[in-house]
């Protein structure tokens, strides 16, 4: 009996001292690497850090790092520029035929670095807008940022896979079923992201530093976004903001300075800087150009029609193009530093440049048959390439000419830039004309890439585009 | 040779510090152990005691009967003991037979003991927080000997376990030293790949089973956490696979637990034991590949086919390259031989209340790979086992510490395919043994060696300790408590020199750094109490658990050092880059209970129980409650059996059931934080976080019945067991428009593992100095997803199928060669004109049909033959046919209208992966291994008694000696992929002496 009682009593108290301590003995603090959300966004300095974040990893994210999977090189091939030197990667040989399957690897991966820039937006946003300790003026320098970072995913998302899924949160529970978007809705809003950010923001570069995104940013995007919605006259006068602005932005007549950090041509670049540390200098060097000994890394050349389309006195096929011997082909020569590792770095990978603009408001008078003006932007840019004036040549183009001439005109200036031609083959109904004589087999169906096969397996509302 | 040398003299120099230590050690314990009790008048009896092979049987306890003293055997089966010319004793030895042998006023008597199978089932069987007998256990548990582990020539002893043990699965993590092997325990429970570890337990000290994270050649399946342990300092390792065994870990024990326990003292006096082997091992597979003959035609008629001319770019094996040139990639790559060597010293003694061990071991292995690299481990192992005098305080204390050195090869690209490459292409290395760079780069190739210069070196210590203190405040009832500390630091140095690269490309001198470390403290207090009712004995245990670990991981990289002779000097680096480092912590307390009833030896129950708390979950999901019931019946102590049923000498029924749970997932999953980015001074989120998430459950049932026949000479057990697993953990996978592919959840889904389990051991003969025994295991596993609402709608659809087991692969149906183009065409199911997951019909099951071993033991006079055949019946891939491409392929494609033709072109290419996805490369990977063969001889008694030895053994020692099977790739254990190597051939010769 006295055992009964022992037992017992030592059973109560180790019992209590279990369920006292217990709740103790697995609590945690977070770990040293780690910041939890909300304190991220009570502190102007961390979420300086995390606005600095997403420039960072924009250089990390294949779809804008300007590197093998990103929209430079993957819509590149798809249109009529560039192609493969090597036959054997399947993947981006698939993107040169406009033979995308589904499950295609680097399709995916263009797919899934755009949303996961736009979760890292979104949840950047929601940060700020819960945060209580931030000021009012700050929080609206920083909103404006996610705002026209998370815009510009959608542009390109838009634009190469039709309607999408709108994600506007951090909620997985709710996004994980989302179901495609009319590409009108994600357009309106990109305009009211971009619109809200161009209140926002500030007119300087913060630091200087033309990775930064200002005002101007926003116009010059929110420009082109008028371009391709086909409202010429707001194309024409927010272009028409950025060319005005002679101080901050203007045309380099050295060609070989465009593509430097921070060059007056500049309107937003991504640095390298974002990257890990070990490649300090830009993609679209390492990746495109053909080292006369390494001649071997070697992925992508120019197509030779497309070389041969240039007057040969004209400087960009003097300046921007290169020619390897060993490999008998012309490379992408925009940026001109090739595996180095010296700092501080010397180019930015460039997203917009003034030259875009004077095409935009170009197009944009032509359409609205503002002829003569028209003609005059273009001849900034065919002069700055050394080319004899339209205005001189044929100053009486008719409209269709004239843009037929524009679309050349862009199709040379803005090679191996962010999938300039596919775009625009696209946006003017001309990609089958032109691609179907270049490539036997193409279908009008491939003007938009294929939901990756992936995304519709773990989300079955995701329906798949034509021709897929 | 040099290298010979080298490791001859650390042998030797390591023999020699061991030798000097034991001597020290010696001169103390003659000290201590001069009290022979020498109160009776009688005379003096001694003599030794020996098996029927004459082997010396030490331990052995000899009592005087009718008289309340006796004796033990020392270690070499030496007794004295006083007596009277009248008395009796009592000679008894678990296994042996008793026997009693009248002294007749003899002085002395040798004494021969028989073996008795029967009583081995009384053999101690550990099971965690208590023990119990093969007799009584009421749950399933395994168990696996020191002589079967003790001369394989392997790094970490679970790859000894391979083919032992039912329902313990083993696959070899590759041909390196040190990589570790996937281990998994009655079928997959989780989703989740690493979820699926089982609980490994060193000596009261719970492990993580969590391979340790490595850059090196190691880092495809990570370092095997337990490597620093030495194989032949284990003296058992038990499997707990059912409720019953596994519940009292509670959240921990649902994949089941490994317990390894170490090597004790030995109370019977000193003893020192030496062992040393040496031998090689190689790669014994090899894949059918072409010669350069074969491979240029293939080539030659693959651009025919297409109708394209070969060029430089597409075909410069045909057009660049010398077209007599022949390399055997395969002998190349893994023809080398590796050497391996083991050397271990123990020094044990003690007496009735105090014992002790003190072991060391030295274990070398080189690789396979061209190149000079290997493999050290040092080990130094203590226990100390105290009993004071008036049986009440008890201390046993374990130490082991282990520390090894991997250098191997730096070069992550050094894999298998480069055993692929077209056997015509140029040489690796110029004469002056640089890296040829030329000859591939006029070809637009890098060479496939690039980095063959880079080393890394990895450098991990291990020390796990622990110390047991119980005392016995009244009759039955102790007070207990377990401390347990282990440190685990893993360091490594990867030099990547700039001659490794190209030397036009400017190549700089980098390094790699990479620290892992794992700290974790454990005590465990319990109170046990025994109490015997007559007939009815009662077994209680409370005890609680509190335990944190640490683990902290940092890395970063060097670079630019001036010359290669300072790489991973820091100072000389022109900067560092790349730093990071994390911490993480895991608390985890928890109180158990065990009640174990048992009516005259013959009905069973153990009940068992635990409340958990984790802080690997979210604040509200911390505790859960696990617990079981088991329950047994000996059927042949009944008088109906023993009258009726003279042949069944055992019979008992045993079953179990009850819950386990699984924590295995990240900590800190539940936090919603941000992590630095790569690039300068940002940061960025990580992942997605779930703050609900708790527990998985496994609930366990097993029914079992063990048999014994003709006095215990044929033994049999058949266990069946169905665990469901559910509430499943899982990053649960997300579509990439959330920001993430997945998200740590609980899965309303419930996966079921069911099985037989059947293991059989024989005493085939036992006469005129010979005996045979054999063992069966054998295990039929099923694995099945048995429920998973609204699968059609989750992120799972096209992963898993209801009704079909996890491991499935959904294939495209093969339609046979497409008649006009001769390429493969799979079925498109539903007629859209393209394929998709849609039209993935085939679903084919991946597990293992069954497997097992069969083991058998000869024994003839001093000579001992132990093997052991390992056999899976299942299922393979081999993908290396796509004859026309500039890659090696199977000999077999060679004129066979089962492979499409010769094609190097994009359609060709396109044909071939949708084929892939078919059931078309699948083949039967089943095979039957000699997995390990033994031969051992003792030296006879009179020869040990000239040299004054104990004991003195010659052996050798085969691993993976022959292997039938039809699988084409390069080895069957490994069959989910054609290029994975697995398990080396290794033959080792060795000697073992006791003094």
């Amino acid at each position: 009996m006295r055992l009964l009682n022992y037992t017992k009593q030592l059973l109560i108290i180790l019992l209590s001292i279990f369920t006292l301590s217990c709740e103790d003995m697995v609590e945690l603090d977070p770990p040293s690497n780690q910041l939890i959300r909300e304190e991220v966004f009570n502190n102007k300095a961390t979420v300086k850090s995390a606005m600095t974040g997403i420039y960072n990893e924009l250089f990390q994210l294949d779809f804008s790092n300007g590197y093998r999977s990103s929209i430079t090189t993957l819509a590149g091939l798809s249109a009529d520029n560039i192609s493969n030197i090597s036959t054997t990667n399947l993947s981006r040989m698939e993107f040169e035929q406009n033979e995308i399957s589904p499950d295609n690897p680097d399709n995916l991966n263009i797919w899934s670095s755009a949303y996961n820039m736009i979760y890292i937006t979104n949840s950047f946003l929601e940060g700020i807008n819960n945060s209580q300790e931030l000021d009012q003026d700050f929080k609206k320098q920083m909103d404006g940022q996610a705002r026209f970072v998370r815009a510009f995913a959608y542009f390109y998302l838009v634009n190469l896979y039709g309607d999408v899924p709108l994600i506007l949160s951090t909620d997985y529970r709710e996004n994980q079923l989302a179901f495609r978007t009319p590409k009108a809705e994600i357009y309106d809003q990109i305009l009211s992201d971009l619109e809200q950010a161009e209140e926002e923001l500030a007119l300087d570069y913060e630091n200087g530093e033309r990775t930064r995104v200002n005002k101007y940013t926003i116009r010059a995007l929110m420009a082109r976004f008028y371009l391709y919605t086909e409202n010429w006259a707001k194309a024409e006068e927010l272009s028409g903001q950025l060319i005005a602005e002679n101080g901050t932005y203007e045309l380099l007549n050295d060609l070989n300075e465009v593509f430097l950090a921070n060059s007056k041509e500049a309107i937003w670049q991504i640095s390298p800087i974002g990257g890990n540390g070990i490649s300090t200098q830009t993609n679209e060097g390492n990746f495109f150009i053909i080292d006369p000994i390494f001649s071997f890394f070697a992925a992508i050349r120019l197509e030779e029609d497309f070389v041969e389309q240039f007057d040969t006195e004209d400087l960009r096929l003097l300046n921007w193009i290169g020619y390897n011997e060993s490999k008998d082909a012309h490379f992408i020569f925009k940026y001109k530093i090739w595996n180095s590792t010296e700092y501080p770095i010397k180019e930015y990978s460039m997203v917009l440049r003034l030259a875009e603009q004077y095409l935009i408001r170009a197009e944009a008078r032509a359409m609205q048959n503002n002829l003569t003006g028209a003609i005059s932007d273009l001849d900034i840019i065919r002069q700055r390439a050394g080319l004899d004036l339209l205005a001189d040549l044929n100053p009486t183009i008719e409209q269709t000419e004239l843009l037929d001439e524009i679309y050349l005109q862009r199709r040379k200036e803005l090679f191996a830039e962010w999938g300039h031609r596919w775009l625009d083959l696209k946006r003017s109904g001309r990609s089958s004309e032109v691609l179907d004589d270049e490539n036997s087999l193409w279908e009008d169906t491939d003007l938009l890439y294929p939901i990756p096969e992936t995304e519709r397996i773990k989300n079955p509302n995701l329906t798949q585009n034509e021709g897929y | 040779m040099k290298n010979f040398y080298k490791r001859g003299m650390l042998i030797i120099m390591f023999l020699l510090a061991m030798a000097l230590l034991v001597m020290l050690a010696m001169g103390q314990a003659k000290a201590a152990s001069l009290s022979t009790p020498s109160l009776f008048y009688q005379q003096p009896i001694t003599g030794t005691v020996t098996d029927i092979n004459g082997k010396y049987l030490p331990g052995v306890t000899l009592l005087v009967k009718n008289k309340q003293y006796g004796t033990n055997t020392d270690l070499s089966g030496n007794y004295s003991i006083n007596a009277n010319a009248q008395d009796t004793l009592v000679v008894t030895s678990i296994g042996f037979k008793d026997v009693e042998i009248m002294i007749n006023g003899r002085s002395t008597i040798n004494i021969v003991l028989e073996e008795d199978i029967s009583s081995l089932k009384e053999v101690e069987i550990n099971a965690g927080y208590y023990t119990t007998t093969q007799r009584e256990r009421t749950g399933n548990i395994s168990r696996v000997k020191a002589e079967e582990i003790e001369n394989q020539p392997v790094v970490s002893p679970i790859q000894a376990l391979q083919g032992r043990m039912a329902g313990v699965e083993i696959v070899s993590g590759g041909a390196n030293p040190g990589m570790a092997s996937t281990i998994k325990i009655r079928g997959t429970n989780s989703l989740r790949q690493d979820g699926n570890y089982p609980l490994y337990i060193i000596d009261g000290v719970p492990i993580s089973s969590v391979p340790v994270e490595s850059n090196s050649l190691l880092s495809t399946s990570g370092i095997d956490p337990l490597n620093n342990l030495n194989p032949a300092n284990i003296e058992s390792i038990e499997v707990l696979k059912d409720a019953d065994a596994t519940a009292i870990y509670g959240s921990r024990g649902s994949n089941g637990v490994v317990l390894i326990t170490t090597k004790s003292g030995y109370k019977y006096g000193t003893g020192l034991e030496a062992r040393i082997y040496t031998g090689v091992s190689t790669v014994p597979g090899r894949m059918d590949l072409l010669n350069t003959e074969e491979y240029l035609q293939v080539r030659r008629e693959a651009f025919q086919n297409d109708g394209v001319e070969p060029d430089v770019n597409n075909a410069y094996d045909l057009v660049l390259w010398n077209q007599d040139r022949y390399t055997d990639w395969q002998e190349y790559l893994l023809g080398g031989k590796s050497e391996v060597t083991n050397a271990n010293l123990s020094f044990t003694g003690g007496d009735e209340n105090t014992s002790f061990r003190l072991g060391g071991s030295y274990f070398t292995q080189g690789t396979v790979y061209p190149g000079d690299y290997d493999y050290r481990k040092w080990t130094g192992d203590i226990a100390l086992n105290h009993l004071s005098k008036n049986n009440k305080f008890r201390l046993n204390l374990k130490i082991n510490y282990g520390t090894d050195r991997n250098n191997l090869v730096g070069n992550g690209n050094l894999d298998p395919s480069i055993i692929l490459l077209p056997p015509n292409a140029p040489a690796i290395f110029n004469e002056d043994t640089t890296l040829n760079w030329e000859e591939w780069g006029a070809a637009g190739l890098t060479n496939p060696f690039e980095g063959f210069f880079n080393t890394t070196s990895t450098h991990t210590k291990n020390l796990t300790s622990n110390v047991l203190l119980s005392y016995e405040i009244f009759n039955g009832f102790k007070l207990k408590s377990s401390l347990g500390y282990a440190d685990y630091q893993s360091n490594e140095l990867w030099k990547l020199p700039a001659r490794s690269y190209n030397p036009s490309s400017n190549p700089e001198n980098n390094s790699f750094h990479l620290s892992t470390g794992r700290r974790s403290w454990i005590i465990e207090p319990q109170l046990t109490y025994d109490k015997k009712f007559e007939k009815f004995h009662t077994e209680f245990l409370l005890g609680g658990t509190f335990q944190t670990n640490n683990s902290t991981l940092s890395s970063f990289q060097g670079s630019a050092y001036a010359s290669e002779a300072l790489i991973g000097n820091l100072s000389s680096a022109e900067s560092i880059l790349n730093a990071k480092s994390s911490e993480t912590e895991y608390k985890y307390a928890a109180i158990f209970s065990r009640i174990g009833l048992n009516w005259d030896k013959k009905y069973f129950l153990n009940f068992t129980a635990r409340r958990d708390g984790s802080s690997r979950f979210g604040p509200n999901n911390r505790f859960a409650n696990f617990g079981a019931i088991g329950a047994a019946w000996i059927i042949s102590e009944e008088e109906f059996i023993k009258n009726n049923l003279s042949i069944l000498s055992f019979a008992k029924l045993r079953g179990s059931y009850g819950s386990t749970g699984n924590d295995q997932i990240g900590d800190y999953g539940y936090l919603d934080s941000y992590q630095a980015t790569r690039g300068i001074n940002g940061l960025y989120p990580t992942s997605l976080a779930n703050p609900d998430y708790s527990w998985e459950v496994n609930r366990k049932l097993e029914a079992a019945l063990q048999l014994g026949f003709f006095n215990d000479r044929v033994n049999l057990g058949l266990s069946w067991y169905r665990n469901r697993s559910s509430n499943q953990l899982v990053g649960y996978s997300l579509p990439y428009i959330t920001g993430f592919t997945s998200v740590q959840a609980n899965l309303p889904a419930t996966v079921e593992n069911k099985g037989l389990e059947i293991e059989l051991a024989t005493l085939n003969l036992d006469k005129n100095n010979f005996s045979w025994r054999s063992n069966l295991n054998v295990t039929v596993p099923k694995n099945k997803l048995i429920d998973y609402p609204d699968l059609e709608q989750s992120s799972y659809s096209n992963t898993y199928r209801e009704g079909y087991p996890l491991n499935i692969a959904l294939l495209y149906d093969y339609n046979g060669l497409d008649p006009e183009t001769a390429l493969y065409t799979v079925k498109d199911i539903n007629n859209d004109d393209k394929l998709d997951f849609e039209d993935r019909v085939i679903i084919k099951d991946l597990n293992r049909q069954f497997f097992g071993g069969i083991s058998n033991h000869l024994s003839y006079r001093n000579f001992n033959l132990q093997f052991l055949f390992q056999f899976i019946k299942q299922e393979g891939i081999q993908t290396n046919f796509q004859a026309g491409i500039n890659k090696n392929v199977l000999s077999s494609v060679l004129d066979n209208d089962r492979y499409q033709r010769y094609s190097a072109s994009f359609l060709g290419g396109k044909s071939y992966r949708n084929v892939l996805e078919s059931s078309f490369p699948y083949e039967d990977a089943s095979f039957l291994r000699l997995k390990t063969l033994s031969l051992s001889y003792d030296l006879s008694s009179k020869i040990l008694d000239r040299v004054n030895l104990k004991k003195a053994q010659l052996f050798l020692h085969g691993q993976n000696l022959w292997t039938i099977t039809p699988y084409t790739g390069l080895d069957p254990e490994s069959a989910t992929s054609d290029l994975l190597l697995g398990n080396l051939r290794s033959i080792t010769a060795g000697l073992q002496l006791n003094l």
